[in-house]
């Protein structure tokens, strides 16, 4: 049995690979460039013994992902599929080219519902842990990366939904809302909040891999905010904005 | 990610000298590698930043963090070779190959240096003497240039490149991944013995006949022309009896943080080394020591940089013949009477190697002080520029961020033969640091 990470070369997903690997789970890593793949596959295997697999593919492709993805045999003998997986662009916004806007919807919601759909699909006996990625920046709208943030609200939603899957008794649901990480997304950034530490956060999952419905936010102040942010009228928090502008 | 994060920040060398607002970019993949050099005109590699001298930064330059590069990508037992990324520190490298009675000897001292860093100024260890400098333990190299490209690099193959990288300062790009010789280890734990010495040339006189040790190196008192050179050598031997299962290291994360005012002074430097002597006099000859403590001494000791405080401190660190080092010791001693600097640390050690470009490195005797950054050391260390001069010395410009052109240029013969090859390398010459340019590489 193996656990599946898709977006495992960087940020939270290499730290998800190194503590599962150091736990002595095979893993299967997808990435889109296979030079960092190799790497992190070496450097795992060396330290921790374990097998670990790779598959390079483009994860905003439909094509790519049912042709090298998308096998039964390897899905039947998962315990689990972690999506540490995210696209942003620099010009996220209205002017936004059809190509990218389709790459950051596909990476950051839709191919995430395709893989778990097919996943579903596979069950085969096994339990099978769902873990998915969220991010505070789809709390509210927003005038900053909005494709991006739309596509996390619409992936919460969804994992949300899963929740009713009359399938939930063979599957583990579980999502994170992150806030800021200690990741290239968030470097150089000039954040008012402390950025959570990736390390610890795939600490987090790996204790919680098993439990059966999980929704929480990290770091975890954030579930704090995010009920403020939930209280205000959306009108009201506009208008705070725009005073905090000027 | 399609995005370019970069980080403001302002960076000191580690000696304090130099400071500088710079930009900084943390590549955590190859394809941002490439991108992020692509999308810059100048740039300079950095590894932990420890370097004495700025030669990981500069201004306007953007600084290429390459920390997150720091995996193990083969190790072959039987033939003893490990492949890692150049990020990687080597307390994590140790981790690794000690589990299997492998290292490389010639480790520079701090456990966060990485082991680009170490290439690129052609580190060495304490076992300097026989185990001359990193370049030793090196097989091969992989290099990316922003206008050369990818590029294996040995004595086979670019061997031209092999050459200018190693020791190279990080001018002839990045060095991404590095195929080591691995050396076998016996066991984590050292014997140090100890003697004691009146002067640095009776120091100089014993380590010449120390050729069946390894590890071995002297401290002295250099706070007084009173007794100047008294000391220590210290002698380290693996110990090869009571063999210890190597259980791994704990990165402690101590904190190279300069206290608000510096504590060392003439006086309390004078105190330390009085009972620095003394204690070592009292206590016994021969004693273990763990790995730690004998390959990285200042780990855990950071207060001794700490202590010099913001307005940091000078490093000197001299390549001697063996033959002149009387002579050379009588004019120091001479001008230390004239100028009185405070002389924090004083010691010696044997390397070997042959100089060439850029390498601190030569069959010589290595002689390193620090001082206190005052008017009177800044006067003290003209001189001792002269004198290198005058007795064929060579001075580290990694250590010294203070060495002027001038001098460099005549106590590093090969420095044009490395200005030339790498221009006709990188006719942009895209890869720069603050020390670079003032040394016009
Ligand atoms: C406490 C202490 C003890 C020390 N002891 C010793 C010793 O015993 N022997 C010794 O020789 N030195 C010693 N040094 C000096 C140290 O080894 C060097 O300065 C080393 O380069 C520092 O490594 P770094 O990772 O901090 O690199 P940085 O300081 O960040 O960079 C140093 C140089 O390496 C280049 N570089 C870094 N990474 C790369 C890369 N991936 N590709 C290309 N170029 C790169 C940079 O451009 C720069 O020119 C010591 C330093 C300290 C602070």
């Amino acid at each position: 049995m193996s656990y599946l990470i898709i977006g495992a070369s960087s940020g939270l997903g290499r730290a998800l690979a190194e503590k599962f690997a150091k736990e002595k789970k095979n893993l299967i890593i997808v990435s889109r460039d296979e030079r960092d793949l190799t790497a992190l596959k070496a450097d795992i295997e060396i330290k921790y013994n374990v097998k670990v697999e790779k598959i390079p593919l483009d994860f905003s492709s439909f094509n790519e992902i049912n042709q090298k993805l998308l096998k039964e045999k390897m899905f039947q003998n998962l315990s689990g599929i972690l999506f540490p997986v995210g696209f942003m662009h620099e010009k996220d916004n209205f002017d936004i080219s059809e190509e990218d806007l389709k790459k950051l919807t596909f990476t950051n919601y839709l191919s995430i519902v395709h893989t778990i759909n097919y996943a579903r699909k596979c069950l085969n006996k096994q339990k099978l842990s769902i873990v998915g990625f969220g991010s505070v920046s789809g709390l509210i709208g927003r005038n900053l990366n909005m494709n991006y943030a739309a596509a996390k609200r619409s992936l919460e939603s969804f994992f949300e939904s899963m929740s009713f899957d009359e399938k939930l008794k063979d599957m583990n649901i579980q999502f994170y809302t992150l806030g800021y990480l200690d990741t290239n997304l968030a470097f150089g950034k000039d954040l008012i909040l402390p950025k959570g530490s990736t390390q610890k956060l795939a600490k987090i999952v790996y204790q919680n891999i098993n439990v059966n419905l999980k929704k929480t936010f990290y770091p975890y102040f954030w579930n704090i905010i995010a009920v403020f942010l939930k209280l205000l009228p959306f009108l009201f928090l506009i208008k705070l904005y725009k005073i905090l502008i000027k | 990610m399609e995005l370019n994060n970069t980080e403001k920040k302002e960076i000191c060398s580690f000696d304090k000298n130099i400071v500088r607002n710079i930009l900084v970019a943390k590549p955590d993949k190859y394809k941002l590698l490439e991108t992020i050099s692509h999308r810059n005109r100048e740039i300079i590699n950095t590894g932990s930043s420890l370097s004495y001298s700025p030669l990981s930064f500069g201004e306007d330059i953007i600084c290429l963090d390459f920390k997150k590069f720091n995996r193990i990508l083969d190790f072959n037992k039987n033939e003893k070779t490990i492949t890692v990324e150049a990020g990687i520190t080597l307390i994590q490298f140790l981790n690794f190959t000690l589990k299997h009675n492998f290292w490389i000897p010639q480790l520079p001292g701090y456990p966060s240096i990485t082991l680009g860093g170490a290439i690129a100024t052609n580190a060495h260890g304490k076992s300097c003497s026989t185990h001359g400098t990193i370049r030793n333990s090196i097989k091969s190299i992989l290099l990316f240039h922003k206008i050369n490209g990818w590029m294996n690099l040995s004595e086979k193959e670019n061997k031209e490149i092999f050459d200018l990288t190693i020791g190279g300062l990080g001018l002839t790009g990045t060095i991404v991944k590095i195929t080591f010789n691995l050396t076998n280890i016996e066991n984590t734990l050292f014997i140090t013995k100890k003697k004691k010495i009146k002067s640095v040339e009776e120091c100089n006189k014993v380590i010449s006949n120390y050729n069946n040790s390894s590890y071995f190196y002297s401290w002295h008192k250099a706070d007084n022309i009173k007794n100047f050179g008294e000391g220590i050598i210290f002698e380290n031997i693996i110990d090869k009896k009571k063999i210890i299962d190597f259980k791994g290291f704990k990165d402690k994360n101590y904190k190279l943080k300069p206290f608000l005012f510096p504590v060392w002074n003439k006086l309390s430097i004078k105190l330390c080394n009085l009972l620095y002597l003394y204690l070592n006099r009292l206590s016994t000859e021969e004693k273990t020591e763990s790995f730690l403590k004998v390959i990285f001494p200042f780990y855990s000791k950071e207060s001794y940089f700490n202590f010099f405080g913001n307005n940091g401190f000078t490093e000197s660190q001299l390549l001697i013949s063996e033959s002149k080092i009387n002579d050379f010791m009588s004019e120091f001693k001479n001008i230390f009477k004239i100028h009185k600097p405070t002389i924090t640390l004083f010691s010696l050690k044997k390397m070997s190697g042959e100089q060439s470009y850029l390498r601190f490195e030569d069959n010589k005797v290595c002689l390193t002080f620090d001082l206190i950054k005052n008017n009177s050391s800044n006067n003290f260390m003209n001189e001792i520029d002269n004198l290198c001069l005058k007795y064929q010395i060579l001075p580290s410009i990694i250590k010294d961020s203070r060495i002027p052109k001038n001098i460099f240029d005549k106590t590093y013969r090969y420095a044009n033969d490395f200005r030339e090859k790498l221009n006709k390398f990188d006719k942009k010459r895209v890869y720069k640091s603050e020390v670079s340019k003032r040394l016009e590489l």
